[in-house]
């Protein structure tokens, strides 16, 4: 045997059991190998699978969007061409009521139908402005121009608009809990306090709500027709206002919200007075609500009162005499449900020339909200009154109202 | 001599006043109010201690009749940002309180005013708007946020207004994002996988605010409770809509923050499973982020599921 076969020999004497010792464990190494490489090709199928069903999602999401892009960018456009698009925000509220008074007679009373419109000016101020029609006139009830950008803290309004004086003076009719205004304020302040002037209001940095209120008008009172708003006077006979209001919760649920109020005319001259004198007409007003956050559709009550003294020159038998005249009014109102809600106005109204004379009136009322827009409301009253003046105003009387809004309608933070 | 040591004590005290602001400026985190508490919670989760996020509502609210309440106007008047839902949600409540706070630069349109709608794929658009069809939305269902994938929407508008108006902070705000949506990621999967069940399953919900989440979960609506949004039911609509649950074998009632009397009253008559979910986070400490209140939901279907 030569050299090379014998080398032969010894390599396959040592490869071959090598081979056999060794190819056992490779074959063994090789299925753990495919056995990983199905599971992560499984894995791999699984994520794909995944994958494709989130991207085909996608897909629809952004199909779906493109489809409404192009819908909302036609609709843009539509709005852009239009001459119309920067008109105020436009409303209107009609308010009707029928009635019987005992001691005047039935009535479809056409109450008010409110325009309301209502935009910014620029980046500086807003304006709004509410116009009326009832049965008697069509009158401008505001139209102010409010700032809204002052430094400080400060807001300023300009115009004709319901002076910051007490609470129910400053909500159109149409927004209150019951049918009619208060005697008590339609006496003192004279229903709404529409003025023609200036405003000043200040939001203290407080880490509670407080804010005071400084004005200036001809004069105040929508009703209040002693002074003729149309003419021009000195300063002294024009109407000045301060006012503080602050707020606090109780709780989550509970909440107190307390005003002050002060309306000073240092001069009130009327012909048959020419001495005059000045008029001085103060008010509280405190508000209570219970308002259950998780339940404020279905649950909640209000308790608030105001209480007003007048103190001014007013004719008393065959001359004129300083009178103080208390007055106010109070009303409890409780949501029953979601649509109904049942109330108690008990109101306290003297006469201002002679304050021992009063008319006091007491009113359950219970509303029916079929939306948020449309209202019917049924009113029992019974006046109980010895100022002798207005027949209208003594007795049993029962009303119907009916309100509705249409449009963009929110008198906003003030009736809340 | 005396008048250089009056100008020496003067320059000190300006310089401790200026020093002190800027000490005072450096300390003080960002304000923010939302006006939902899954945006504070999203807002603290980017934010961290750079800011200062409170809620005005509690959660438990419908959020279409929140009181106006004057104890907001002193935390809108100082906040720095304002986060809000948009799409018309707040439109009752937070204009108003807007127009009294002074505060100019969280109004509408400003840098500070951070509306987290944009960039959603908007469901429900009114093809008419009138009032016949009750208290409809313009620009459509406003409650997204009850789809996961529009948290995710909703936290990069957040991180967005934050770096807009504090660009100095960022690469903070986006790193603490990126944490955040892959957590929301993680939670997305998971809530995928668990909703399986609630595939085809046929519903009736009380107001339409349910359409997010029945259309990323696969829950199919068959009516509502309301007549038309906003508008309580009538004799007759119950009936229809008993009738309707019956042939379409409706299995689940859902219910937010109304009354539970309309639901359980047509639960008696169809047998369907009555469910009380979360319009919004917060209210409860099982729902006071925003992966726990979806988690929440997610798990309250399929628990009535199970029992419908």
């Amino acid at each position: 045997m030569n050299t090379a076969v014998l080398n032969c020999l010894f390599w396959l004497f040592i490869l071959v059991p090598a081979f056999v010792l060794w190819r056992p464990s490779s074959i063994m190494a090789q299925d753990e190998i495919i056995d990983l490489l199905k599971r992560q090709m499984a894995q791999m199928q699984a994520t794909m699978k995944e994958m494709a069903g989130r991207l085909e999602q996608l897909e629809k999401e952004r199909a779906s969007a493109n489809g409404k892009i192009a819908t909302v960018e036609q609709s843009v456009k539509t709005i852009q061409s239009a001459p119309s698009a920067l008109n105020p925000a436009i409303g209107m509220a009609i308010d009707m009521t029928a009635e019987h008074r005992a001691n005047a007679g039935a009535d479809f009373n056409f109450r008010a139908a409110e325009i309301s419109i209502a935009a910014s000016i620029d980046p500086y101020a807003r304006a709004y402005a509410y116009f009326t029609g009832s049965k008697d006139d069509f009158e401008v009830e505001e139209a102010a121009i409010v700032t809204t950008s002052l430094p400080w803290n400060l807001q300023a309004r300009a115009g004709r608009f319901f002076a910051d004086f007490g609470r129910l003076a400053k909500f159109h009719p149409h927004e209150y809990a019951f049918v009619n205004t208060p005697l008590s304020l339609e006496r003192t302040v004279g229903g709404e306090s529409q003025a023609d002037g200036v405003e000043l209001s200040y939001l203290f940095p407080t880490p509670f709500f407080l804010r005071g209120t400084m004005g200036g008008y001809k004069k105040m009172g929508a009703e209040n027709e002693r002074i003729d708003n149309t003419k021009a006077r000195a300063w002294s006979r024009f109407t000045y206002l301060g006012r503080l209001q602050t707020y606090f919760d109780l709780s989550d649920n509970h909440s107190i919200e307390l005003g002050s109020s002060l309306a000073f005319t240092p001069s009130v001259r009327i012909p048959s007075d020419p001495e005059g004198g000045n008029r001085t007409l103060s008010g509280i007003d405190l508000t209570y609500r219970y308002q259950p956050l998780g339940s404020t559709l279905y649950q909640g009550f209000t308790l608030a009162g105001e209480f007003f003294g007048n103190s001014e020159r007013l004719e008393r038998g065959a001359g004129f005499r300083r009178m103080f005249a208390p007055a106010g009014y109070v009303y409890g109102e409780a949501k029953i449900n979601r649509e109904w809600a049942a109330g108690f106005l008990y109101d306290n109204a003297p006469s201002l020339a002679s304050p021992g004379k009063k008319t006091i009136g007491y009113s359950p009322f219970i509303t029916w909200s079929l939306s948020e827009f449309n209202r019917l409301r049924l009113q029992y009253s019974y006046l109980a009154d010895n100022v002798r003046e207005d027949k209208s105003e003594r007795g049993n009387q029962f009303f119907l109202q009916w309100t509705t809004v249409l449009g963009s309608h929110s008198h906003g933070f003030r009736t809340r | 001599m005396k008048s250089f040591g009056k100008k020496i004590l003067t320059t000190l005290m300006l310089a401790g006043v200026t020093f002190g602001f800027a000490g005072r400026m450096e300390a003080q985190p960002i304000r923010v109010i939302t006006t939902t508490p899954e945006l504070a919670d999203m807002t603290k989760q980017i934010g961290r201690e750079l800011v200062d996020a409170e809620s005005l509502t509690r959660g438990v609210e419908f959020m279409h009749a929140v009181p106006v309440k004057p104890s907001f106007v002193p935390k809108l008047n100082r906040a720095n940002l304002l986060a809000h839902m948009g799409l018309d949600l707040e439109v009752s409540w937070l204009p108003a309180l807007l127009e009294t706070a002074h505060n100019p630069k969280i109004s509408p349109g400003q840098p500070g005013n951070i509306d987290c709608s944009t960039g959603v794929s908007v469901l429900d658009v009114p093809r008419s708007i009138d009032r016949s069809e009750g208290d409809v939305h313009p620009k459509g269902n406003p409650h997204y946020n009850l789809d996961p994938l529009n948290g995710k929407i909703m936290a990069r508008n957040i991180a967005e207004g934050l770096a807009r108006n504090y660009p100095q902070h960022r690469p903070v705000f986006e790193k603490n994002l990126a944490a955040y949506l892959a957590e929301l990621d993680k939670a997305i999967a998971r809530w995928q996988a668990m909703a399986a069940p609630l595939k085809g399953v046929k519903i009736v919900t009380y107001h339409v605010e349910w359409s997010y989440f029945a259309n990323r979960f696969g829950l199919q609506q068959v009516g509502t409770i309301e007549l038309k949004p906003g508008i309580e039911p009538t004799p007759n609509h119950l009936i229809s809509l008993t009738q309707k649950m019956q042939q379409e074998k409706a299995q689940l009632i859902i219910f937010g923050p109304q009354s539970d009397r309309f639901p359980r009253q047509l639960a008696s008559q169809t047998g369907a499973a009555v469910v009380r979910l979360q319009s919004n986070a917060g209210g409860s400490s099982e729902t006071d982020t925003y992966i726990k209140f979806v988690d929440f939901n997610v798990r309250s279907l399929l628990a009535a599921l199970k029992k419908s």
